[in-house]
């Protein structure tokens, strides 16, 4: 009994230790001024249909790799410190994201945050919300619920949005995605 | 030669303590008598003995004899209640423990490097989520639209895109 106490002791131990480095990487970007709590929607939708985390040692990777062929674009990868996305699909369950965005605007409110847009339909709402701190644009984030899925975008750092399909155009991929709004 | 010596030392002591018979007693002496080594090991084992012979031997406390004596009794008593393997003593489970938490913080301190699959993907997770930025626009761009008509659409999405750009270009000027 006493050992297969140690045994499970020992067990939890190393499952905690080898979830560091996610740990630690998460509270990088948490640090960061434009950085948003989603919460979490996983309880009631599953897991997320996409989930990115772009670090600042990725964006510079990437940056480093678009200066060749992109300048532009390379400037504008190095002013992001971070992108988050999280996709989850709905399935016409709309209450619980909905819920989430009430939840996540006060929150943005209470922390500085500006509102930009804010669309309000039976079928469809969406939020874009920016953070200045001291006349620098420190985060932009984008809120996306409809009757097929709910989006949370996040953008630490500096971003210009009419440089969107320049930047989307140099990356060159192709994206299998059904975004028709 | 080490065999020797220990052939020797077994022998000096059988001597110092009386265990030789008188015949090896002499023929070690007599040994010694033409070697100088030898004999010189005789006296200083000798020396040796009258020393812990001088040396006061005093009683251990009461105390400490009775947790000595009690350690076999312990060590017996767990062994009837059952074995407990060496690796399960709190000071090995310790080690276990620090071994991988060393090797694993010492990894942690290490640049964040990501793989080239992960770069390789980076690109395409980014213009993901770009794309979703860019539905954003469009959606609000349709039901401003819809709402005020094409014209104020522009004027409002254009205020909006000019809001967004001045504060990068007060970025950039504070910047330089």
């Amino acid at each position: 009994m006493k050992h297969s106490m140690m045994t499970k002791l020992i067990t939890g131990l190393f499952c905690t230790l080898l979830s560091l480095p996610a740990i630690a990487q998460e509270d990088e970007l948490k640090d960061l001024p434009g950085y948003v709590d989603f919460g979490d929607l996983s309880a009631l939708y599953g897991e997320p249909k996409i989930i990115i985390n772009l670090g600042g040692t990725m964006l510079s990777f990437v940056s480093m790799m678009s200066s060749s062929e992109s300048p532009e674009t390379a400037d504008m990868i190095s002013k992001l410190k971070g992108v988050r996305v999280q996709i989850f699909e709905t399935d016409s369950n709309t209450d619980a994201s909905k819920a989430q965005f009430s939840k996540v605007k006060g929150n943005l409110k209470s922390t500085g945050w500006e509102p930009i847009v804010q669309v309000n339909e039976d079928d469809e709402q969406v939020l874009v919300y920016m953070k200045m701190q001291d006349g620098n644009m420190e985060g932009m984030t984008v809120m996306v619920v409809d009757e097929e899925e709910a989006v949370f975008v996040n953008v630490i750092g500096q971003l210009n949005p009419a440089e969107l399909g320049q930047v989307m155009n140099s990356l060159d991929v192709d994206l299998e995605l059904d975004l028709d709004p | 030669m080490k065999k020797y010596d220990e052939k020797w030392e077994d022998r000096i002591n059988a001597l110092l303590d009386g265990e030789l018979s008188d015949t090896d007693a002499e023929a070690l002496k007599s040994e010694a008598s033409d070697d100088r080594l030898l004999a010189r090991a005789i006296i200083e084992a000798y020396q040796l003995q009258q020393a812990m012979d001088a040396v006061h031997v005093e009683r251990a406390p009461a105390s400490l004899r009775k947790r000595l004596n009690a350690v076999p009794r312990e060590q017996n008593a767990e062994s009837r209640t059952g074995f407990t393997p060496r690796l399960f003593q709190p000071r090995w489970v310790m080690a276990l423990v620090a071994v991988p938490l060393a090797i694993i913080a010492v990894n942690l301190m290490q640049p964040d490097t990501p793989s080239t699959a992960e770069i390789a993907k980076a690109p395409q997770d980014l213009a993901i989520a770009f794309a979703y930025l860019d539905r954003a626009g469009s959606i609000t761009g349709r039901e401003i639209e819809s709402n005020v008509g094409h014209t104020m659409a522009d004027a409002i999405s254009g205020s909006v895109n000019r809001t967004i750009k001045f504060s990068n270009e007060h970025s950039k000027e504070k910047e330089v």
